[in-house]
Formats: structure tokens, C-alpha cells, sequence
């Protein structure tokens, strides 16, 4: 039964996000094809097969993380805070994957790195989680014994921990990212629980954007809040599961 | 006393993450850095050798045909060939199945995302429920799974082992078996199918079932390459059940 259930909703979802992405999927490939044919109209010395393999060349290019925006090309993004927040979309599951190991040393690296890192990113979450239960249960015990309020304050409590998490960690952020990044509040929203939940499409990465600066504070405050956001997450959905189970 | 050790433990685990990270960080910016570089002269010079060919063709229009094309290739829309094929997408109803098992799986590879806000905010909602629904699944799964290590014990058991050597053996023999049906197998499978050397197989097997997934190597994604029509069916049953392998790896 789970499986059927499993499977239909997979299923659902893949039936309503093909409904909401088709018609900008289609009208995008028809913008470029017109571009396509209108650079090769505008200069007819310009030639289909040369064309072709300067296209190929540029996604080549993009999927290794080089734009060839302007003139000189992006700004490196293996140098130590890129390398750093690579390191820690690797262990914490998230994978944005702009930037990944093409050299294949990198990658034999990159799997040891993250067998050991991905448990010991677990126990981490683990422990975060735990400390943070204990100071809501310790409140609790505090706010009973203080004004003498019967069980229901640990359901109170407990929400009220909720919401502030809610609040800090996905309503909030946002906010900074539409200042620093640009976005929309709802893209904010959308990069914040893509990140917190670890499925890390890519598709939004913060500091990566050339024209723009970021201050040096910038990636150290997300990575904290990433760790921080991704325990209260944790706790969450445990929650969430000892409901179901 | 206790308390204070327990603090101390915490601060250590804390300390050793970050260490961990440097490390890391420090290591993958020396393994990468020349290779990167390289790319990006490669790059350039292609860029430069093709103005050059064509020297009417102004800058300004070229940065803008790159721009656009920079844009669409984000939005997955990869233009190599004639025609862009309109009629092949990449949100038909297998590959929008295949992008919904890696939302709530927590893969994630994102050469396929939601581009719309409408698409977007589903995709929110569509995780927040299907993440839990997922780890339930991957639990019973692995908890049938774990019966079957049960039944082998008992086996042994009967035969006169002790328990703990019992304990180790089921635990290496399903270790092994499980490195060799989800690595090792797929491994050499999509060396054939998708013409992956062995070492970038093991990669993705490795990067995929960990719920990594960044995105480098995805199946079934290769340009002018013939898949046998359930050949991402099978792949993802094969996710499926590696990833619940995993789970019951954790609670032996």
C-alpha cells in the first residue's frame, strides 16, 4: 500500500510540473532557435557548422561553471571560499553542482571526502538537534514552575519553537538574499528550502553572480545558517515522521 | 561532571567539522584550480579564434547571443543541432516522473528545474510532504530488508555460530553484496549505455546515492545517444532500492 501511494505521488507531482513547465519550456527553445537563425541571417559570411561548434564549445564551457560574459571571463570559482562552500554542499548532501571535480583525482577525493563527512555531517545536525530540544524543553520547565501554567505549555512551547525556526530560517533569510542576490522574494524562498532540504538543484546559488559584490561576511553567515536551518529541519521532519509512524 | 564532558564532546564535534571542511576545501581547491584555468583559456580562445573569423560580427551582438544562449541553456534547453527539437522535451511526462523522484528523494541534480514561480512554489510544497513520505517508504523497505538479515542469522544460528560472529558476517555479507549490486554492476552497465568510463560510473552511483546528486553526470542525458524505452524506469529503480539499502545499512 505505501508503495502505491509512493508511486502515485510521485506520479502526481510529475503530471503538475509538467502542466506548469511545458509552455515556458517551449516558448524558450522557439526564442533561441529564431535567435539562432537570425544571427545566421544578419551575416551570411557567418557559416551553420562553425556556428554550431562555437555553441557546443560555449556548453561546454558553461557546464564547467565559465561564462564568457564580457571580457575577461568569470571569476574563479575554485579558489578557497568557493572550495569551501563546495565542501560543505558535499557533506551536507545538498550537491548544488555549478561547481563540481572535472579533474578525476578531484573525484576519487570528492567520494572519500564525503564517506566520511556525510556521517559525521549527521551526527553534527544530530547533536545541534538535540541541544536545541533540550533548551526548549528547559524553557518549558521554566515557564511551568514559574507561573504555575498546566501541561499544555510544552505543546505551546514547542510550536512557538516552531514558528520561530520557521521565521529565522525560511521567512527571514529571503530578505537578505533579495538585497544581496537580487532575487525575488519568493526565488529567496524557494533557494532557502531547496537549500535547507538538501535536494540543492543549482539553479540558484548564492555569491555567484559576477556583477555583483558581496560582502566578505556574506558566505560565512549562509553556511551557518544552512547548518543551523538544516538541524531545525531535522527536527521537523522527525516530528513530522513519529506523526506518521 | 557529566555535563561538562558532554559539552566537551560537543565542542570537539563541532571543532572537527570545521577542521574536516578546511581540510577539504584547502584539498579540492589544489586539485582544481589548474584544471579550471585551463578550461578557461580554452575557452577564451575559442572565442577570440571565431571573431576572428568572422570580424564584422560586432562584439556588442555576440554578447548578446551569448547571453541569451547562457540563459537558455539553464533553463535545460540545449540547442545543438538543426532545429532545436521542440517536439523532444524535457518536461514530457517520463522526465517530469524521473525530476519528481529526485525532488523527493533529495537528489536534486538540477539540470532539470522548475523555471516558472508557479513551478517553483509547487516544487516547495510538492518536497514538504513528499520528503517524509519518502523516508517512511525507504524505512519500510529497509526494515523488509533487515527480516531477511534476521532469517540469514537465524540460519547461521541454528547451524551453531556465535552471535556475534553472526552479527559481523550478515553485516559484511549484505555490505558486500550491496557494494557490488548498487556500484560495481551499474558501473559496468552504463559504460555501455552511456559511455562513461568505469571510475565516472562509480562517481555517479556514488554521488547519486548518497542524495548528493550535483548534477554532472545524469542518465539518459547524453545528446545523440539511443535509450531502450524503460531504461530511466530501471535506473530509478535501481535509486530506489540502493537508497533503502543505504537506510538499512545505518540501522544494523
Amino acid at each position: 500500500v505505501l508503495l502505491a501511494l509512493y508511486m502515485g505521488y510521485v506520479g502526481l507531482g510529475a503530471g503538475v510540473l509538467r502542466a506548469l513547465e511545458r509552455p515556458a519550456e517551449v516558448r524558450a527553445a522557439q526564442h533561441l532557435v529564431q535567435q539562432h537563425w537570425e544571427l545566421l541571417a544578419n551575416h551570411t559570411c557567418l557559416r551553420g557548422p562553425a556556428l554550431q561548434r562555437l555553441i557546443e564549445g560555449i556548453i561546454q564551457a558553461y557546464k564547467s561553471g565559465i561564462t564568457l560574459q564580457g571580457n575577461t571571463t568569470s571569476l574563479g570559482r575554485w579558489d578557497f571560499s568557493g572550495s569551501f562552500f563546495f565542501s560543505i554542499s558535499a557533506i551536507t548532501t545538498i550537491g548544488y553542482g555549478n561547481l563540481s571535480p572535472s579533474t578525476a583525482t578531484g573525484r576519487i577525493f570528492c567520494i572519500l571526502f564525503a564517506l566520511f563527512g556525510i556521517p559525521l555531517n549527521l551526527v553534527l545536525l544530530n547533536e545541534i538537534g538535540q541541544l536545541v530540544l533540550l533548551g526548549v524543553q528547559h524553557c518549558a520547565h521554566y515557564l511551568e514552575e514559574v507561573f504555575h501554567w498546566q501541561k499544555k505549555t510544552s505543546l505551546l512551547i514547542k510550536t512557538c519553537a516552531l514558528v520561530t525556526g520557521f521565521l529565522l530560517f525560511l521567512l527571514l533569510p529571503p530578505l537578505l538574499f533579495s538585497d544581496k542576490e537580487g532575487w525575488s522574494y519568493e526565488e529567496g524562498f524557494y533557494y532557502s528550502f531547496i537549500t535547507l532540504s538538501t535536494i540543492g538543484f543549482g539553479d540558484y546559488v548564492i555569491g555567484m553572480n559576477p556583477d555583483r559584490t558581496y560582502p566578505s561576511w556574506y558566505k560565512n553567515v549562509v553556511s551557518l545558517w544552512i547548518i543551523f536551518g538544516m538541524a531545525w529541519l531535522a527536527l521537523v521532519i522527525k516530528f513530522c515522521i513519529s506523526f506518521l509512524e | 561532571k557529566a555535563m561538562c564532558s558532554g559539552k566537551l564532546q560537543t565542542g570537539l564535534l563541532v571543532a572537527s567539522y570545521f577542521v574536516y571542511l578546511l581540510v577539504g576545501a584547502a584539498v579540492f581547491q589544489a586539485l582544481e584550480r589548474t584544471a579550471e584555468k585551463q578550461e578557461k583559456i580554452a575557452a577564451a580562445q575559442m572565442k577570440e579564434a571565431f571573431l576572428q573569423n568572422f570580424t564584422h560580427l560586432t562584439v556588442a551582438e555576440m554578447e548578446q547571443f551569448m547571453k541569451n544562449l547562457s540563459e537558455a541553456i539553464q533553463n535545460g534547453v540545449y540547442p545543438a543541432g538543426n532545429e532545436s527539437q521542440i517536439e523532444d522535451s524535457n518536461w514530457d511526462f517520463s522526465n517530469s516522473f524521473f525530476f519528481a523522484g529526485t525532488v523527493v528523494s533529495t537528489i536534486g541534480y538540477g539540470t532539470l528545474h522548475p523555471k516558472t514561480a508557479g513551478g517553483q512554489i509547487f516544487c516547495v510544497f510538492f518536497a514538504l510532504f513528499g520528503i517524509p513520505l519518502n523516508i517512511v517508504f525507504l524505512h519500510r523497505v529497509g526494515k523488509m530488508l533487515s527480516l531477511l538479515c534476521k532469517k540469514l542469522g537465524k540460519f547461521l544460528y541454528e547451524k551453531g555460530m556465535r552471535k556475534k560472529k553472526i552479527k559481523f558476517l550478515t553485516l559484511l555479507f549484505f555490505l558486500v553484496t550491496g557494494i557490488l549490486v548498487f556500484l560495481c554492476l551499474p558501473s559496468l552497465f552504463f559504460q555501455i549505455t552511456e559511455g562513461w568510463s568505469y571510475s565516472e560510473g562509480i562517481y555517479f552511483a556514488f554521488i547519486t546515492l548518497s542524495t548528493i546528486g550535483f548534477g554532472d553526470y545524469v542518465v539518459g542525458k547524453q545528446p545523440g545517444r539511443n535509450y531502450f524505452s524503460y531504461y530511466r524506469m530501471l535506473v530509478a529503480i535501481w535509486i530506489l532500492f540502493g537508497l533503502a539499502w543505504i537506510a538499512l545499512l545505518f540501522n544494523l
